[in-house]
């Protein structure tokens, strides 16, 4: 990681004091050392805007990776198969609209049902918003994939192991759990973007664009008050977190 | 009449051989968890469409006729029919037995099933399983002082088999309600879906209860009346109008609005449509009433047996349409739109049982039926005779 | 009237068999690593160069697991990670995951699954 100029609208909350980081202009900091303690925010909602104006159909750095940096698991199965990002193609009924491509993932809903079913509160949102499997918990019950509408989620099905091609920072999981997207929280926690977004960023699409949305100066507040977007069934009530430019 | 209640010999061969039977069934469902527990659920059926699988199937459906078992005490106890008094300890018991055979095979096909006192640890007072957590002890526990008391203290049978009928309604509820609060999966949310669960339990329950007595007393050599078992016939006539009456309403409503017409149509016309019309309705409802409906068949013993056996298989294909076919179905995740992933977006769920699930289904199967079994030797839970009184007559013959 | 002898064969009946099923437990036969374990004092090399752990080695024998255990509650639900406190900090002093953690804990008969999928750095 390059200590340079990152953008860190990021890293710390609450005890932002405790970082020794300089605000440079609105919404972007420079990071001068990594922080000894850092704690999850009450006070953000972080949240991704993804334009499908700008995702093309053949592209797929973003679930690539994920796949790396999450270590999610490939069984060779694809109904076993785990993604915590997938591209989605969709074609009108009406066949008036050309087909689009877009990356689905967990939307990390407001009020999301998965949460409310989970028995043991192994789902859990984070004071940040973000929703969380904790692997330590999870009794393996599948509830929460029943209730998710948006198909975010995966029990793993067979044993995975280490590699040396394995991200160090991220753990496997163990067979029997229920794992899915977590917006990177590791790299947030560490002041960087989730991975999908920084490859599509790379990738020179960008496409996805992430912040918290409680920052009225961020971009993705901005944009999100600006643009017209749409969530994946909004008439569910859940208030998804992705947000859809151009659908 | 009451007090002649006599535990069975359980000398016999026959009643051995059930013994083995029945725990042959247990060790292959223990040999199934261990090979599920080592090798992990991909040695199921189960995929991310379809994630709950034939274990769940046998679980709920046991679940679903324990608290149906209740119905021949309640009967005696709320109702007061008094002929069915004999058979209060039976059906309590038979409850707690159902029950432990499906919570056993619901708990050992948790994913992780080594961590499941966390549930006590953890509570989540928002999902359903932590609800049913509660009916189901509470449930036990309550089916237990009904038949403590039918034992020993009769000035309490009365409010014990009130305090257990009350509860099964609710534990029933809970069960549906597993599904029907889901508003993700648009084959089973629906507030009818509990009502249902709760009408299915009384008919499986009921006729559960006719296969067991019959076998019991038939076995046992012991006499029972007829007259009660066309007492039964009656009540389960009933409850089965009871489900259709509701089966119908629910298409109905479905039907008259556009927005269910997608999946109204394919439930009745998709790949799973065979399980619908041949296991709920025909197995499950239609079946059963036209052979207890029918003169000659419904007066006779065996009629009755053979509609009591297919209630029952109805329960397991009405539980595992609700299951298999509510998980199956695609999410409609972008309205007006044809999507299709890597990740089955858009195309229906597939799921082939394999022969681990089965055996583990099998398990619980083994578990009741044992510590029914048992229960009988070791408890005088049966009549030594099953009588009506001088006169009575149900109120109608087919 | 139940008597009290019949609830008691029942029990008793109903008992072996749990507990052969109790028996069969597979984490336990998971756990085992099939080695026979001597008794007598353990002694750990210290890592190289260092003289005192985060916290003293004495509180640290005795509850680096709900310490480690608070910690991971604390940066998975909360958020809180604290860079010291790691458990990935404490591999960069205690380099052999065999020779630490492992050694211990097979000397003490417990089998805690922290790196069945977490990284020990080697
Ligand atoms: S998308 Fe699904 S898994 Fe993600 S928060 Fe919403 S309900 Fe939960
Ligand atoms: S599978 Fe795990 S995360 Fe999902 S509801 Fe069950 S315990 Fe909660």
């Amino acid at each position: 990681m390059t200590m340079a100029t990152i953008e860190r609208r990021a890293v710390l909350g609450l005890g932002g004091a405790l970082a020794a980081g300089v605000t440079l202009a609105p919404g972007i900091t420079l990071l001068a050392a990594p922080a000894e303690r850092t704690e999850a925010s009450a006070g953000r909602r972080w949240a991704m805007l993804i334009d499908s104006t700008q995702c093309t159909n053949s592209c797929t750095a973003c679930t690539t990776a994920c796949r790396k940096e999450n270590n999610v698991p490939l069984f060779g199965e694809p109904s076993r198969d785990v993604h915590w990002i997938r591209k989605v193609e969709l074609r009108d009924k009406d066949q008036r609209r050309p087909s689009v491509q877009v990356p689905v993932l967990c939307n990390h809903c407001e009020n999301p049902p998965c949460v409310h079913v989970c028995p043991t509160e192994a789902s859990f949102i984070r004071k940040d918003g973000i929703v969380l499997v904790d692997m330590h918990r999870c009794i393996g019950c599948r509830y929460c994939i029943i209730a998710c509408p948006y198909k975010a989620r995966s029990l793993v099905y067979h044993e995975t192991r280490r590699t040396d091609e394995s991200n160090p920072n991220v753990p496997i999981r163990s067979k029997g759990v229920v794992e899915k997207c977590t917006f990177c929280v590791h790299r947030l926690d560490d002041g960087q973007e989730p991975a999908c977004v920084e490859a599509c960023k790379k990738e020179g699409k960008g496409a996805m664009l992430f912040g918290d949305l409680n920052d009225p100066r961020s971009e993705i507040a901005k944009r999100v008050h600006t643009v017209a977007t749409k969530t994946i069934r909004p008439d569910l009530g859940l208030k998804p977190r992705v947000y859809y430019q151009g659908l | 009449m009451i007090d002649e209640f006599a535990a069975i010999e359980g000398r016999s061969q026959g009643y051995w051989k059930l013994i083995a039977g029945m725990g042959l069934l247990l060790l292959l469902g223990a040999a199934a968890f261990i090979y599920i527990e080592v090798n992990g659920h991909g040695v199921t059926g189960m995929n991310n469409s379809v994630v709950w699988g034939l274990p769940h199937i046998f679980a709920i459906s046991l679940l679903v006729m324990a608290s149906g078992s209740l119905n021949l005490g309640s009967m005696s106890t709320i109702f007061a029919v008094k002929q069915f008094k004999q058979f209060g300890r039976f059906s309590a018991f038979l409850a707690i037995v159902l029950l432990a055979g499906g919570l056993t095979v619901l708990t050992l096909d948790l994913g992780r099933p080594d961590r499941m006192l966390l549930i006590m640890l953890h509570m989540n007072f928002r999902s359903m399983f932590t609800w049913n957590v509660f009916l189901y002890s509470g449930f036990t526990v309550l089916c237990f002082l009904y038949l403590w008391s039918m034992f020993q203290f009769p000035q309490f049978t009365k409010a014990a088999g009130s305090a257990a009928f009350a509860w099964r309604f609710v534990l029933t509820t809970g069960t549906g309600s597993i599904f029907g609060v889901i508003h993700a999966r648009e084959v089973f949310h629906s507030a009818i879906t509990a009502p249902t669960f709760v009408a299915v339990s009384l008919t499986s329950g009921t006729a559960m209860s006719i296969l067991l007595l019959l076998a019991s007393f038939r076995f046992t050599e012991r006499e029972l009346d007829r007259r009660l078992l066309f007492a039964l016939r009656n009540a389960l006539i009933f409850f089965l109008l009871l489900v259709l009456y509701l089966l119908i309403v629910e298409k109905f409503t479905k039907f008259y609005s556009p927005a269910f017409y997608d999946v109204e149509s394919w439930i009745l016309t998709g790949s799973y449509a065979w399980l619908y019309w041949g296991g709920v309705v025909l197995l499950g409802v239609l079946g059963p009433l036209a052979v207890l409906f029918n003169s000659n068949l419904g007066n006779q013993i065996g009629g009755i047996a053979f509609a009591s056996g297919m209630v029952v298989l109805g329960l397991f294909c009405f539980v595992g349409f609700v299951l298999i076919a509510g998980q199956a179905y695609p999410m409609n995740m972008f309205p007006g739109y044809e999507a299709a992933s890597i990740f089955q977006d858009g195309v229906e769920g597939s799921y082939a049982p394999t022969l681990v699930e089965f055996m583990l289904g099998l398990g619980g199967i083994g578990v009741s039926g044992l510590l029914y079994l048992l229960g009988i030797r070791f408890f005088r839970l049966l009549p030594k005779k099953a009588t009506a009184p001088e006169g009575w007559d149900v109120a109608w013959h087919p | 009237m139940l008597r009290f002898s019949s609830l008691v064969r029942f029990v008793l009946t109903v008992l072996p068999i749990a507990v052969g099923l109790l028996w069969l437990n597979p984490s336990l036969v998971m756990a085992s690593d099939g080695q026979e374990h001597v008794p007598g004092a353990l002694r750990l090399e210290m890592p190289a160069g260092k003289k005192e752990c985060v916290k003293p080695t004495e509180w640290m024998r005795r509850n680096h697991m709900d310490f480690l255990k608070h910690n991971r509650d604390m940066a998975v639900r909360e958020g809180v990670r604290v860079t010291s406190d790691s458990l990935k900090n404490c591999t960069t002093c205690h380099t052999s995951r065999e020779k630490f953690c492992d050694r211990c804990h097979t000397y003490a008969g417990v089998a805690p699954n922290c790196f069945e999928c977490h990284h020990y750095p080697k």
